[in-house]
């Protein structure tokens, strides 16, 4: 994958800056080249375009001014909250005005009774959800990346996470929404009912919209009474399929489980390189099972998983006692990522999804496709919901592995597409997945696709160069 | 520019975890003052994308307090203080450097200067070469705080404490000259041979990055280990309920933050403040530098003191105790700051009249 910079980024012209600071407060409007560098990437690796100017509004009414003038002017706008996303969904490609929404950081409304919330986008998932927690609430949603990435960000990708087979993910908790689209008009959609049929669902059409239909500056959330405890078990397998079997039969088991993440044997000797948990590696994989819920029901499933596990094939099984040790299991997936990181300068972190019954097989596959590329892939993902995520590790500055990467994950791609799959779970299209785009939708749904998008943002001018473009 | 080593710039994977802990990002909401910003104002460096005189570049060298908060949080293990160093080495060169800095490493940069400092104050001292363990005084405790010493050689007699001792250099070492910083370290700890016990966080983190853990022990760590006796625990009436203000460093640099608790907890009850993990705005010279800033930082902590219902905010750092006991002098608040060692000798000083 070559380094994706563009020569756009011109400061903006003398007068579009000076409205802009009549807008926001002259201090919230930045464009020397050192104040707006950092906004030329976000996490994806690899992407790279310095904006023309940086803004940070603090209200619905100066995000909705700031689209109206450059509506008028042309000028691309891109929404960012924290710019955790790893599909380069923030790197301005053509230029123009990131959009800052991390000022609008309060929540908002956090009622026991309605089970909801209320809050702006800039507010983080785990504030969010330590906030719900405080009235012994859940917020559901919990991306990897929750202590950063905001509550906008996440509704803006539709952010999955650990728990997306029982939970679901974030287009589940969206109740209603406040946005302002590329022309600068104010609209509310659903509300605080969980049941609301009036209309078309543009609630869950801006959700997942990747900033490119319109500014989202208000969040109405489902929340859901907190489980009383937590477990977690872990299990090794001399084979990637194996714990893939396993998988299916607990759910053929008729449980759902909270957590079902699974590592592969390169994932477990990374982390425990680096981290050094005592994990064996003498194993094909690595499947981490858990629930929540009334204490007596998650021992039990987690008894009967354990028990799965075992009449399956595994080598070793073992149960966390209490919820430190429980707590330690997770620790492993959640240092894959870091883990892995550490075998080269750049990492680059995949996002594919096939049918559950198919991970086995397509990690197979992926296998295959890293060797005859020659680069080094290491899989982790979500057992339960078939969301994979393929991880490269490559040294800064060697071209020649960065184009054999990109060539593998093309094949990657289109191998998860073949076998019912798709290009992307949950981290989004971005720049990063817009040349696939077309062979996941079709010609017809990208023309629609497009259409959508011009009725939202006519001008063109929200999030250019990303999905709907 | 390649003043960097690339293996501590390359560790970032760009997640940005780190925002979230950064107290300067807390007062902006702006990525350019987040850890991660700098690393790629760092990155962009390096690389030739900015110029090292460019106004920004140089602005968040200066306004990064250099707490480390961002280096606990990181899952990727950013050494950020160390990179912090190699950035100011190249910024703050000659007049790059803030005048105040620069005044403040001359002032201490000779053993005789530093001697000087603390001559009119009464700060511990013993004669002669120390045989076993001995106690820094440190550069400006000994002008500031000269108490401290005193209460800490009153809680363990063992200490040695020659006045001839110097300063550890991490002045330097935050300010632009860590070659300088590492050479005054090695100085001391050839003045001081044995275990080197110390009443300031910061010095025990840069200390110890030179000499070694081994050889250094911050005040807490030295009275956890020998099971240092507060008052009579039984006798809860009348116990101080006492806070405490976590040296950045300290704890984010050498981990040592449950120490000083359990030692509170010997001669008080302890009360844990929301934010006793951040920066108090203190941040060595930070707030001689940026006393805007410093302020910002700290206000918000002078609500939880205050809110807390405490009589006291132990600090385990002399720039944290300056910092705060300026803060609650300035807003009259009956809570006095003071230092651990002094709370473990016995001392009680009285909540000031409103
Ligand atoms: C280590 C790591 C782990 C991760 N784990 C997960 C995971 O488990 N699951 C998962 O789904 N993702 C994960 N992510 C990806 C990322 O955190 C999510 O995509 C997150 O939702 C992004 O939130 P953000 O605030 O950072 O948004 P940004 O990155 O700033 O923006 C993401 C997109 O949303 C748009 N946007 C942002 N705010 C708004 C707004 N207010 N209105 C309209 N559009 C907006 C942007 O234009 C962009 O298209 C992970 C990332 C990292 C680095
Ligand atoms: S948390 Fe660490 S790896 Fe992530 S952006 Fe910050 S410094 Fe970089
Ligand atoms: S050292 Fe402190 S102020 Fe500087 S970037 Fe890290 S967390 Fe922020």
């Amino acid at each position: 994958m070559p380094v994706k910079t563009t020569a756009t980024g011109e400061p903006l012209d003398a007068a579009t800056l000076r409205e802009l600071r009549a807008i926001v407060g002259a201090e919230h409007v930045r464009h020397a080249d050192g104040d707006v560098t950092p906004y030329a990437r976000d996490a994806t690796p690899l992407f790279r375009a310095r904006p023309g100017a940086v803004v940070h509004p603090a209200s619905t009414e100066e995000v909705a001014a700031v689209l109206r003038l450059a509506g008028a002017r042309g000028i691309p706008v891109v929404p960012r909250g924290a710019g955790s996303n790893l599909c380069s969904a923030t790197v301005p490609l053509e230029g123009g005005i990131v959009l800052v929404l991390t000022r609008l950081d309060r929540i908002l409304e956090i009622s026991a009774e309605e089970l909801l919330a209320v809050s702006q986008p800039g507010v983080t998932s785990a504030a969010l959800a330590d906030a719900a927690a405080a009235h012994g609430l859940l917020y559901a949603p919990d991306p990897g990346s929750r202590s950063v990435a905001t509550i906008g960000g996440t509704v803006a990708t539709c952010a999955g996470g650990l728990r997306g087979l029982k939970y679901g993910v974030t287009r589940n908790y969206v109740l209603g929404l406040e946005a302002v689209l590329g022309t600068g008009e104010v609209i509310r959609t659903g509300g605080r009912l969980w049941k609301d049929v009036a209309g078309y669902d543009l609630t869950r059409l801006l959700t997942g919209s990747e900033g490119t239909l319109g500014v989202i500056t208000e969040v109405t959330l489902a929340l859901l009474p907190a489980p009383g405890t937590a477990g977690n078990g872990l299990a090794y397998f001399p084979t990637l399929a194996d714990a893939g079997r396993a998988v299916t039969r607990v759910i053929a088991a008729g449980i759902v489980p909270a957590t079902l993440e699974f590592l592969d044997a390169r994932c477990v000797d990374a982390v425990e390189q680096h981290a050094r948990l005592g994990l064996r590696r003498d194993a094909g994989a690595l499947l981490i099972f858990g629930d929540d819920g009334e204490p007596a029901a998650v021992a039990q499933r987690l008894d009967r998983m354990a028990e799965l596990c075992r009449d399956t094939g595994a080598i070793e099984v073992s149960v966390a006692g209490h919820a430190a040790e429980s707590e330690a299991l997770l620790a492993a997936r959640r240092c894959t990522l870091p883990a892995l990181s550490r075998l080269g300068s750049i990492t680059i972190l995949e996002d594919v999804g096939v049918p559950r019954p198919r991970i086995a097989e397509m990690v197979g596959h992926i296998d295959d496709i890293a060797g005859r590329h020659e680069v080094t892939i290491a899989t982790f993902g979500h057992a339960g919901d078939g969301n994979l995520h393929p991880t490269c590790v490559i040294d800064k500055g060697d071209d020649e592995a960065a184009e054999r990467a990109h060539l593998a994950f093309g094949e990657i791609f289109r191998t998860a597409m073949r076998l019912g799959g798709t290009i992307t779970g949950e981290h989004g299209v971005g720049a990063a997945k817009l040349p696939y785009l077309t062979e996941r939708l079709g010609a017809a749904q990208i023309d629609l696709q497009r259409r959508i998008k011009a009725a939202f943002d006519p001008a063109g001018i929200l999030n250019p160069g990303k999905a709907g473009s | 520019m390649t003043g960097f080593t690339p293996d501590l710039l390359n560790r970032c994977i760009a997640c940005g975890f780190c925002l979230p802990a950064c107290p300067t990002y807390a007062l902006t909401k702006d990525e350019t003052s987040s850890p991660r910003g700098r690393i790629d104002l760092m990155r962009a460096l390096d690389e030739g994308i900015l110029p090292a005189d460019d106004p920004r570049v140089r602005e968040e060298a200066a306004f990064c307090l250099g707490c480390r908060a961002c280096e606990t949080v990181c899952p990727a293990g950013v050494q950020y203080g160390d990179l912090l160093e190699e950035w100011r080495d190249q910024q703050w060169q000659g007049t790059g450097r803030p005048l105040v800095a620069r005044l403040l490493m001359i002032l201490v940069d000779a053993r005789w200067r530093v001697r000087l400092l603390g001559l009119l104050r009464r700060h511990a001292r013993t004669r002669g070469g120390p045989q076993g363990p001995s106690l820094m005084l440190g550069c400006f405790e000994r002008a500031l705080f000269p108490k401290v010493s005193r209460a800490a050689r009153r809680l363990f007699p063992e200490l040695a404490a020659p006045a001839a001792q110097g300063c550890c250099g991490a002045l330097h070492a935050h300010n632009g000259d860590s070659a300088r910083g590492r050479r005054m370290a090695e100085e001391l700890g050839r003045r001081l041979p044995g275990t080197i016990v110390t009443t300031s966080g910061g010095c025990a983190a840069h200390l110890s990055s030179v000499l070694g853990r081994d050889r250094v022990k911050e005040l807490s760590q030295y009275a956890y280990e020998r099971d240092t006796p507060g008052g009579d625990p039984a006798e809860t009436a009348g116990r101080p309920r006492i806070a405490l203000q976590d040296s950045c460093h300290l704890r984010n640099g050498l981990d040592v933050w449950r120490e000083p608790r359990a030692m509170l907890e010997r001669v008080g009850t302890y009360v844990e403040l929301p934010s006793a993990g951040t920066c108090c705005g203190a941040a060595g010279t930070y707030a001689l530098v940026r006393p805007r800033d410093s302020r910002r930082v700290l206000d918000a902590k002078l609500d939880e003191i205050e809110a807390a219902g405490v009589d006291y905010v132990a600090v385990v750092n002399p720039g944290c105790y300056r910092q705060l006991d300026q803060g609650l002098r300035r807003r009259k608040s009956r809570v006095r700051a003071v230092h651990l060692a002094e709370l473990l000798a016995g001392e009680r000083p009285r909540r000031r009249a409103q």
